[in-house]
């Protein structure tokens, strides 16, 4: 698929940066679903008592499935790279391209990196204070679901410069469905108030159909990317031997609107 | 009289930042040695009230000073548009993880701060801070470790006659992520090599990310540009 060898091949970064995008979303589905069962996520109306029950059967699942989280998860970096990268392939303002960065860099820490750290500290010490164990279930619970802007704006970012783009990087139904991803940020705010019913973190609509949305959305983009990738134009010649020495901000631009 | 660059102010703050650096790391009194996971939680209430001051003041430093490292990195970054590259897509990805590798100590030294605000509290709740902390700064490496992959990565790729940097510093760069990874499974085990003060979580871990800055300090020195000229003009 990447096609030619390595010296030859000017889309090799592109390709590069697909197949780890590939790798974190395959490792990051394997963690949360099935090493670390976090997902489907706990029940929000657990007593404490339950919480350590709950801790004590996803014991190892959590601290190994994390473990792997915290080793890997910089790797998450690929996909907001190439995002980024395809917005500056549009008709718009590099403003776009790097408020997308920016907000998706930022989101990894109470994302992702605060309910690998809660759910480890919680499974550590198995024998701890069941209400402290339950602090830090909704901590990682609801840090997790409950980080909503930065998806939200993030979200709204990227259909914006897609449905303005001419150069038809992303067809305009790709915007719209970025629309529905940043709905489910919306409609996930109502679990920072409820503990049961289709509203709560594990709720119908506040968890299953946020993962259905989510789940699309993300096969999508990537197929999206691939496609992008494989439209990329750089001619078959060889890499440039030397690269400009010092770029100053003209030159810069220069550089990428020549990619 | 040749003018300084901004370049040259950064990467010269550098080791002043350093000294501060040392500085909070000798300051803090849970690293020589490092604190025991299995302390309990009466003998980890008694450490923050003995030590109260100590903590407040090197976690104060850490906390002005560990973000630091960005500006460090961003010149790294502009190294990279040197490189034979056809995208910025590389580039694109070390700024993805820059912020967010200090972002994460920077959360410990809040933990730890936390830890030593109120030491009369219920010693559960202290420890619950100092885990936090621990496991925040030992197991929040994923930023790190990005960040080495993806410079190594730059550097293979970067094939023409005069490379930006040289292809040991790839290598380089490929060993430091190997001896970040056993610091993410240091919740695994209260105990050995792994636990959080062991060998491979606290030392291995800690004296790769201080090698790490001296090595690409100076490989970085000697890339960046020594005169004003071909910087463009000045925006």
């Amino acid at each position: 698929m990447t096609g030619g060898d390595g010296r030859s091949d000017p889309k090799r970064e592109l390709w590069l940066a697909w197949y780890a995008t590939v790798a974190f979303y395959s490792l990051y589905a394997v963690v949360f679903f099935v090493v670390t069962r976090t997902q489907p996520p706990g029940k929000p109306w657990y007593g404490p008592v339950e919480v350590a029950a709950w801790f004590s059967g996803h014991h190892r699942g959590l601290l190994v499935g994390f473990a792997l989280i915290f080793v890997l998860g910089g790797l998450s970096a690929t996909s907001i790279a190439l995002i980024t990268y395809s917005i500056r392939r549009m008709s718009v303002s590099r403003a776009f391209a790097y408020s997308y960065l920016i907000l998706y860099a930022i989101a990894a820490v109470p994302g992702f990196l605060f309910i690998c750290v809660a759910m480890t500290v919680g499974a550590m010490r198995p024998g701890r204070d069941p209400a402290v164990l339950r602090w830090l279930y909704d901590l990682g619970f609801l840090s997790f679901s409950g980080t909503m802007g930065v998806f939200l704006v993030g979200s709204l970012i990227w259909m914006t410069a897609i449905l303005l783009d001419q150069n038809r990087v992303f067809p305009k139904w790709f915007g719209y469905m970025n629309l529905c991803n940043a709905l489910t940020e919306v409609v996930v705010a109502p679990s920072w108030i409820f503990h049961g019913g289709a509203l709560a973190w594990n709720g119908t609509i506040a968890w299953w159909i946020n993962v259905v949305v989510f789940g699309l959305y993300t096969g999508v983009f990537i197929t999206l990317l691939r496609r992008m990738i494989l439209r990329e134009d750089f001619g078959r010649g060889p890499l440039p031997d030397l690269a400009p020495t010092m770029s100053g901000p003209g030159e810069a631009a220069a550089e990428v609107a020549a990619a | 009289m040749r003018r300084i660059t901004g370049e040259q102010v950064i990467f010269w703050a550098l080791p002043l930042v350093a000294v501060m650096w040392l500085a909070a790391f000798l300051l803090f009194p849970g690293f020589l040695p490092p604190m025991s996971p299995k302390w309990s939680a009466a003998r980890v209430a008694a450490f923050y009230r003995d030590h109260t001051s100590r903590v407040r003041y090197s976690m104060v430093l850490f906390n002005w000073f560990c973000v630091a490292l960005i500006p460090v990195l961003m010149l790294i970054v502009e190294r990279m548009r040197g490189m034979a590259h056809r995208t910025p897509v590389l580039r694109y990805c070390v700024i993805g993880v820059a912020g967010a590798a200090p972002i994460a100590f920077l959360t410990s030294t809040i933990f730890w701060l936390l830890a030593a605000f109120r030491p009369d509290r219920a010693p559960s709740l202290t420890q619950l801070y100092n885990d936090l902390a621990w496991i925040t700064f030992t197991c929040g490496i994923p930023f790190l470790v990005a960040i080495c992959v993806f410079l190594a990565v730059s550097i293979y790729l970067d094939q023409q006659d005069r490379p930006v940097f040289g292809r040991w510093v790839a290598h380089f760069n490929v060993l430091i992520a190997v001896a970040l990874v056993p610091a993410g499974f240091a919740g695994l085990t209260l105990s050995g090599a792994f636990a959080w003060n062991g060998l491979l979580s606290f030392w291995v871990k800690n004296v790769a990310i201080a090698v790490w800055i001296l090595v690409m300090a100076v490989v970085l020195g000697r890339a960046l540009p020594r005169h004003h000229e071909g910087l463009g003009t000045p925006a």
